[in-house]
C-alpha cells in the first residue's frame, strides 16, 4: 500500500520520469518498482511513451484517494502545527533560492565568484541543519516521507563537493527540487490545496 | 555708491517681440526664450516681462527705505503691454464678453528653487466665468478652470484672489518679486554663490484656449517619430480639446493627418515651424501647440525623448541633412543605445500599437512568442506536436515542472520573484513572468501572445523581434565615423567603441 502510493505520488510530483529516475527517487528496489509499474500500466493508471511514465486521470484519481485513506490515519491536528514551522524556513529557503540565482535581486548569478557562491552554500548547510529536528517530527507523523532526509543530504553533499547543479536544477533531485516536493506533500497531509496557500501567500 | 546710485531706479516693463534684444540678464529665462521664438518667427501668445531690475530695485530701494514699493511707471508700463496684449487678441482683461485670461511667471536669469511658481488663467471673476462657459459651451470647464485659478493663487499669493483682475496682477507681481528673498531663494543663492543683487523677471502672458470656438484643438508634435527617428513628423491632435488633454494620452487623439484635412494652412505653417526649430536647435524636438479660432500658438518646445531605435537612426539621418557633423552625432549616440538595439527586443513602434493582455513581475527574461495553455499535459501535448506553448497557471505545483521544462514561456498568476516557478524557470532559462493577478490568465487559453518576460508585459499576436538587423546601415555608418577619427580601438563591438569614445570625451 505504501509503496504504491509513495510510486504514484512521485509519478505525479516528476510529471514523467523513466523506471530507473522512478526508483532512485522512491528509495525502492528497482525490480519491485518496475513490477509495480507494469501493474499500473495494465491497470491504466499510467502510461509509458519514450522510456517515461506518467500517470494517467484514473491514476491521478487513485492517488486521491489514497492520500484520502492516509490522512484519516494521521494526527493532522500535529502536521497542521508543523506545517506552519515549515512556513517560516520556506521562507528562508526561497530567499537563498534567489540569492542563488540573483545577486542583489537583478542580476543573473554567473557563479564566477566562489566567495559568494561560498556563503549561500554555507548558508544552505546552516538552514539545513537548523531544519533537520523539524523534519525529523514529520516523519514520526508521515512515515512515508522517511526517503526525504536522506535525499536532501546526498544533494547538500554534492553542492557541497562542488557540483552546483544539485541547489536548484528542476527535474533532478536538488535541494529545491526536494523542498518543493516535500512543501507539496505537506500542503496535501493537511488537507491543504496549493492554490490556497497561494492566496494566503505561503505557496508563492 | 552715493544715495542717488541707492534710489535710482532703472526697471522697466518690456515688450517681448521679433525685434526684441534684450539680454537674458534682464529678462530671465522664460521671458529670454520666448523673445528666442519670435525672433524665429514662432508665434507664442503675446506676453511682456518687467525686467529683473525691478526686482533689484524692489529690494534695494525699498531696503533702504524700509517701504518696498513698485514704483507708479512700471504699473503704467504693465497697463499699456497689456492693453497691446488685448488688441493683439482681440480680448479685454477682466472683460465679460471675449474675456483675457494671463499667467504669471517668475523668471531669473539662471533658474532656482524658491521662487514663486506660476499662476495661470490670472484676471478670473464671476463675469469672466460666465463668459468662458458660454464661450466654451462648457459650464464645468469654466468651474474648473476657475477653481484651479483660485487654488493655486491662494497657494502662491496667500490669500484668496480678490475680485478686481487689476489687483490680482498687482497681488501676483509682488508675490514673484518677494519671492526673490524667499528663504530658500536666499539659501540657494549663498550655496551657489550668486549675487543677491540680481532679481526675478515676471513674465506675463496671454493664456490661450483650444476649447474655444471654432477651428480651435490642442496637440503635439514630434518633429521626428520618436519611435523610429524616421524623417515624418508625428504627432497627435484633439479638435476642442484643451492643453493637457493630449499629454495625459487620451484614446479619442486623431493623428495628425486630422488636422491637415482640416486646418491645413495651420498643419503647414506648424510643420514648418517644426523644421525651423529642429535647425535651430539641432535636435528632434517636441512641441505642444494650441489652435485658438484658426490661430496656432505654440506652448512648449524641448528635445524629444525618444527609444534608443531612434536616438541612433535620427542622429545617423541629422548628419545627412547637414544639421549634425559626425562628431555632434557620436556625442549623441551612446553603447547602451547601440546594446539595446542589437539585443532581441520588441520595438516600441511594434509595442505601441499591440494590446497588452496581462501584465506581471519579471521572473527570467527573455521574449517568446506561443500559444496559451493552462493545462500541463496539454502543454506537452501540444509541445510534442511541434508547437511553441506558453504555459499560464494559476500557480505552479511540482507536477506542471516537466511541463515547464517543455514550454518556451510559464505565466503565473500569484507569486513573486522568489516563487517556486520563478526559481525553477530561471534555473531552466525559460521566460517567465509571475503574479500577474488573480483570475487574469485562464481568459487567454489558445490565444497568441508574445511574452516580454524581461519587462513582465503579454502583448496579443505575434510580434516581431528586434535584434539590430534592421539598424544595420546605420550602426554601419557610426562604425565608420569612429574608424574615420581613428579612436583607439581594443574592442570591435560597436557599444564598446562608443563607451571608448565618450570615455576619452571626458574632460
Amino acid at each position: 500500500m505504501t509503496v504504491e502510493l509513495n510510486t504514484l505520488q512521485t509519478l505525479r510530483l516528476k510529471g514523467r520520469i523513466s523506471r530507473s529516475d522512478l526508483a532512485t527517487s522512491t528509495a525502492v528496489d528497482p525490480a519491485v518498482v518496475s513490477a509495480l509499474v507494469d501493474t499500473f500500466i495494465s491497470d491504466g493508471l499510467a502510461t509509458e511513451a519514450n522510456g517515461r511514465v506518467k500517470p494517467t486521470p484514473s491514476g491521478r484519481e487513485r492517488l486521491a484517494s489514497l492520500l484520502d485513506a492516509e490522512r484519516a490515519e494521521l494526527d493532522v491536528s500535529e502536521l497542521d502545527s508543523a506545517y506552519h514551522e515549515f512556513d517560516s524556513y520556506n521562507v528562508e529557503l526561497k530567499v537563498l533560492m534567489t540569492r542563488w540565482q540573483l545577486k542583489d535581486g537583478t542580476e543573473p548569478n554567473d557563479h564566477s565568484d566562489g566567495d559568494y557562491d561560498g556563503a549561500v552554500v554555507a548558508d544552505l548547510r546552516d538552514l539545513h541543519e537548523r531544519f533537520s529536528p523539524l523534519l525529523d517530527r514529520i516523519l514520526v507523523l508521515a512515515p512515508r516521507l522517511r526517503r526525504y532526509p536522506g535525499l536532501f543530504a546526498s544533494a547538500l553533499a554534492k553542492v557541497e563537493a562542488g557540483d552546483s547543479s544539485w541547489f536548484a536544477r528542476p527535474i533532478a533531485d536538488s535541494y529545491h527540487t526536494l523542498w518543493f516536493e516535500l512543501h507539496e506533500e505537506l500542503i496535501g497531509l493537511t488537507g491543504r490545496t496549493r492554490a490556497d496557500e497561494a492566496v494566503a501567500g505561503r505557496a508563492l | 555708491m552715493t544715495a542717488d546710485a541707492l534710489t535710482e531706479v532703472v526697471g522697466r516693463v518690456v515688450g517681448l517681440g521679433a525685434r526684441g534684444d534684450h539680454d537674458r540678464e534682464t529678462l530671465g529665462g522664460k521671458a529670454w526664450s520666448i523673445q528666442n521664438m519670435l525672433r524665429l518667427g514662432i508665434p507664442v501668445p503675446p506676453a511682456f516681462a518687467i525686467t529683473t531690475e525691478v526686482c533689484g530695485d524692489y529690494h534695494r530701494v525699498g531696503g533702504e527705505s524700509g517701504h518696498r514699493t513698485v514704483p507708479d511707471h512700471v504699473w503704467d508700463g504693465v497697463r499699456s503691454e497689456l492693453n497691446i496684449i488685448e488688441e493683439a487678441t482681440s480680448r479685454g482683461f477682466g472683460a465679460a464678453a471675449r474675456p483675457l485670461l494671463v499667467s504669471v511667471r517668475s523668471g531669473a536669469a539662471t533658474s532656482m528653487p524658491g521662487m514663486m511658481d506660476t499662476v495661470l488663467n490670472l484676471g478670473m471673476t464671476d463675469a469672466v466665468e460666465d463668459a468662458l462657459a458660454a464661450e466654451s459651451g462648457d459650464v464645468g470647464f469654466a468651474a474648473d478652470t476657475r477653481a484651479r485659478f483660485a487654488h493655486q493663487f491662494t497657494a502662491i499669493v496667500g490669500h484668496p484672489p480678490p475680485d478686481d483682475p487689476w489687483q490680482q496682477l498687482r497681488d501676483a507681481v509682488y508675490a514673484v518679486l518677494d519671492s526673490w528673498q524667499s528663504p530658500r531663494a536666499t539659501a540657494y543663492r549663498d550655496s551657489r554663490g550668486i549675487s543677491d543683487a540680481g532679481g526675478t523677471a515676471v513674465t506675463v502672458q496671454a493664456m490661450v484656449f483650444g476649447n474655444l470656438g471654432a477651428d480651435s484643438g490642442t496637440g503635439v508634435l514630434f518633429s521626428r517619430n520618436p519611435l523610429t527617428g524616421d524623417r515624418a513628423p508625428y504627432g497627435e491632435w484633439l479638435p476642442g480639446g484643451q492643453g493637457e488633454d493630449v499629454v495625459s494620452g487620451r484614446s479619442d487623439a486623431l493623428v495628425l493627418d486630422e488636422l491637415a484635412a482640416q486646418l491645413p494652412s495651420v498643419h503647414s505653417q506648424l510643420l514648418h515651424i517644426a523644421d525651423v526649430l529642429e535647425r535651430e536647435e539641432k535636435d528632434v524636438q517636441d512641441i505642444e501647440f494650441t489652435v485658438e479660432e484658426g490661430r496656432l500658438w505654440l506652448l512648449q518646445c524641448r528635445s524629444a525623448k525618444r527609444t534608443p531605435h531612434a536616438a541612433v537612426h535620427s542622429a545617423v539621418a541629422m548628419v545627412d541633412d547637414g544639421l549634425l557633423t559626425t562628431d555632434e552625432a557620436l556625442d549623441r549616440i551612446t553603447g547602451d543605445q547601440v546594446r539595446a538595439l542589437t539585443r532581441p527586443h520588441l520595438d516600441e513602434a511594434t509595442t505601441d500599437r499591440a494590446s497588452v493582455l496581462a501584465t506581471g513581475k519579471p521572473a527570467a527574461p527573455g521574449i517568446r512568442t506561443g500559444v496559451v495553455v493552462t493545462d500541463p499535459d496539454v502543454a506537452e501535448e501540444r509541445t510534442d506536436a511541434g508547437e511553441d506553448v506558453i504555459l499560464a497557471r494559476p500557480t505552479t505545483d511540482p507536477d506542471d515542472v516537466a511541463a515547464m521544462s517543455v514550454s518556451v514561456a510559464v505565466l503565473t498568476e500569484l507569486g513573486g520573484s522568489t516563487s517556486h516557478a520563478a526559481v525553477v524557470c530561471r534555473e531552466m532559462a525559460v521566460p517567465c513572468v509571475v503574479g500577474c493577478g488573480a483570475g487574469s490568465l485562464t481568459g487567454l487559453t489558445g490565444r497568441i501572445v508574445t511574452v516580454d518576460a524581461g519587462r513582465g508585459i503579454v502583448y496579443d499576436g505575434a510580434l516581431p523581434v528586434a535584434d539590430g538587423v534592421q539598424e544595420a546601415p546605420d550602426l554601419d555608418t557610426i562604425m565608420h565615423w569612429l574608424d574615420e577619427i581613428a579612436v583607439p580601438a581594443t574592442d570591435p563591438d560597436l557599444a564598446a567603441r562608443l563607451d571608448e569614445y565618450h570615455q576619452s570625451r571626458k574632460p
